[in-house]
């Protein structure tokens, strides 16, 4: 178990940045999500951790120990690779083993780590057979066994469950969740898929464009995200960002209908355009007369409820509703967006004002 | 023909054309080739052509030139192999890893393979001359010569001379191909282990090596086939001699047939070196099959 403190780190390739000023402490015993879209520097950011990449400047220190120039054998972390990455010419006991023997371990004490690794994670079966005989879900669990037997300072994760199908990913997030808490050691987890944060993270790291955006607890960076980047990667369906603009009496007026009231923030003035970000689970429908008039274009049913595509002038939302009215495209209906709901977002800048 | 014998012939008729062909390509040569060995036949002599048994075979356990031959055949193979072997090893992984005007080098060292073999026996037979070459000064001021003589006329060191020349000559094929296998290694198996605690020495011995083992088995074997049958750099450098003494079976044979016209005595030889190199390569498919069961 292991702090990692990361200070003012970055990366460049030769053509740009691809971190940038990366300040970032992961704790003892923490299950932290680095999470993010396509290309935007995730697994570069875990292959620092691991040293497979040198820095290009700023720290890496690990329980205080700076490691920049530590060689990645030494730095005692274990990594669970999005390809797996599992000696193919080794069989499952061989791969979970190798490890260890390279620390001279006593050959009996090697057998019971690997058999009580194999005993956790469902492979006690499995042991004789090479990688090529396993489904791509076992092989995963050879990947993680591999990790686990070591007891190693931290774990790395670099999109473990990608090549899973749904239901499979859905039963190995629970399962490495619980190996979390039953290990208690330090994880950094890296995912394009905000579910995978929102339910494993203790903390999600929100990376953008090779910047950190936002650090914080699943629930902080729903309700109260940073900038318009984060707020548009969590939540499914995604928040719906409305431009409008503020009148003096604090309405949020869009396409000539008001949305909604706030008391201005500070420093604003009316008349300034704003971006509206309204989730759509927390919008709800009413009668035409009773709230702002909007036409509803499509309608998905997903079993729990009905995501509604409504259209407000030019501008597209989407609300999602367990109410029962029928509704069907063109209709006409009322919009409501409850007190509280919208969070107000700088246009140009993206970030957060209220 | 009833229906039934046209239906239980058909696919004996589709088949046939490629049988036929086969036969007649490789099989009648070969039964040929190998009927000569049973036969008197020497070119030139109208008398001869009878059938005679074993006796070639008989003649050749007194014949001091097959045995120098025979032993010539082995240290030539295995020093030639191993050496192309090693060295191409040691290429490919130097040209693994990536350096500035890497694309360069990779072509210049794959220009051996290029040079036809006689042109590049031609070439090392001049170096080896102390008249025009350099090589065998280099050799007497390392100590290694006592004076700077032409190792080819010398009947103990002359098949270091066409050793030396098919090493230079045959490392680009392990290269490439060793080159070849070296990249389909996944670089984060590489990873994993040297997060596993494994350092380059103990990544080559427990990764690459035996991920490379079933490409070097089959290479090797190849080339130990084809070395053994390589005559053409032995004839262009030393013809054989000095006396017969760089005498490999191969250019042992072209010798008895094109110079001393008896093609039945050739074709004996021909079919002992046949008969071992099937035993050498069945010997190393048993021990690939071995190696993959257990691995
Ligand atoms: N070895 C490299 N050389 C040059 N550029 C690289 C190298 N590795 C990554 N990059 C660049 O760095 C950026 C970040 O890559 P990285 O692999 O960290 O992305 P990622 O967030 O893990 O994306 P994904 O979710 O697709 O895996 C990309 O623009 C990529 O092109
Ligand atoms: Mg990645």
């Amino acid at each position: 178990m292991a702090t990692i403190t990361l200070s003012n780190l970055s990366k460049d390739y030769g053509g740009g940045p691809v971190l940038r000023g990366i300040d970032l402490e992961i704790r003892e015993g923490e299950f932290v999500a680095l999470m993010g879209p396509s290309g935007c520097g995730k697994s570069t950011l875990l292959r620092l951790i691991a040293g497979l990449e040198e820095p290009s400047g700023g720290e890496i220190r690990i329980d205080g120990r700076r490691v920049n120039e530590v060689a990645p054998k030494d730095r005692d972390l274990a990594m669970v690779f999005q390809s797996y990455a599992l000696y193919p010419h080794m069989t499952v006991r061989e791969n979970m083993s190798f490890a260890l023997k390279q620390r001279r371990l006593p050959q009996a004490e090697i057998t019971r780590a690997v058999e009580g690794a194999a005993a956790k994670l469902g492979l006690t079966n499995l042991l004789e057979r090479k990688p090529k005989a396993l489904s791509g879900g076992q092989r995963q669990r050879v990947a993680m066994g591999r990790a686990i037997v070591r007891n190693p300072k931290a774990f790395l994760f670099d999109e473990p469950l990608s090549n899973l199908d749904a239901r499979l990913r859905e039963q190995m997030r629970y399962e490495i969740r619980k190996l979390h808490r039953e290990l208690g050691a330090t994880s950094v987890y890296v995912t394009h898929d905000q579910v995978e944060a929102m339910t494993m993270a203790d903390r999600i790291v929100a990376l953008n464009d090779g910047a950190i955006q936002q650090v914080g607890a699943p629930q902080e960076l729903y309700d109260q995200p940073a900038n318009l980047f984060v707020a548009g990667f969590l939540g499914s369906p995604p928040m719906n960002f409305v431009d409008a603009t503020l009148a003096p009496d604090g309405a949020l007026v869009a396409e000539g209908q008001t949305l909604a009231r706030v008391s201005p923030p500070a420093g604003l003035a009316a008349g300034t355009t704003l971006t509206l970000g309204l989730r759509p689970e927390r919008l709800a429908l009413t009668d035409p007369t009773k709230g702002s008039a909007v036409r509803v274009d499509v309608v998905e049913t997903t079993g729990t409820g009905r995501v509604v595509h409504l259209a407000l002038g030019p501008q597209r939302l989407k609300l999602f509703t367990m109410d029962p009215r029928p509704l069907a495209p063109g209709d006409v209906v009322g919009l409501v967006v409850p007190p509280g709901a919208p969070l107000l977002f700088d246009p140009v800048s993206g970030a957060r004002l209220s | 023909m009833s229906r039934a014998l046209a239906l239980r012939l058909e696919p004996y008729l589709y088949a046939a054309p490629s049988l036929l062909l086969i036969a007649a390509i490789m099989l009648v040569p070969l039964v040929t080739g190998l009927s000569y060995a049973f036969h008197d036949l020497i070119l030139l002599d109208p008398l001869s052509g009878d059938f005679v048994g074993l006796d070639h075979f008989r003649e050749m356990l007194d014949d001091d030139g097959f045995w120098t031959a025979l032993r010539n055949t082995v240290v030539w193979t295995a020093v030639s192999v191993a050496l192309q072997f090693g060295f191409g090893l040691i290429l490919a992984l130097l040209l693994d890893r990536p350096f500035p005007g890497r694309g360069l080098v990779q072509a210049l060292v794959f220009l051996p393979w290029a040079v036809p073999g006689f042109l590049s026996g031609l070439t090392w037979a001049w170096l080896f001359n102390p008249v025009i070459g350099p090589l065998p000064h280099w050799l007497h001021g390392l100590g290694l010569l006592a004076t700077p003589e032409n190792i080819l006329s010398d009947p103990h060191l002359a098949l270091w001379g066409p050793i030396a020349a098919n090493v230079w000559w045959g490392i680009p094929f392990f290269a490439i191909t060793l080159l070849a296998a070296l990249q389909s290694i996944p670089k984060d198996i590489y990873e994993a282990a040297a997060m596993d605690g494994a350092g380059p020495l103990l990544r080559f011995r427990r990764v690459t090596l035996p991920l490379l083992a079933p490409t070097i088995a089959i290479t090797v074997m190849l080339r130990t086939v084809w070395v053994a049958n390589f005559a053409e750099l032995i004839v262009v450098m030393t013809k054989g001699g000095p006396a017969d003494a760089t005498q490999i079976l191969s250019s042992y044979i072209f010798t008895l047939a094109f110079q001393r016209l008896d093609f039945g005595y050739a074709s004996a030889v021909a079919a002992v070196l046949l008969v071992l190199l099937l035993a050498y390569a069945a010997a190393v498919m048993v021990l690939r099959h071995a190696m993959t069961e257990r691995a």
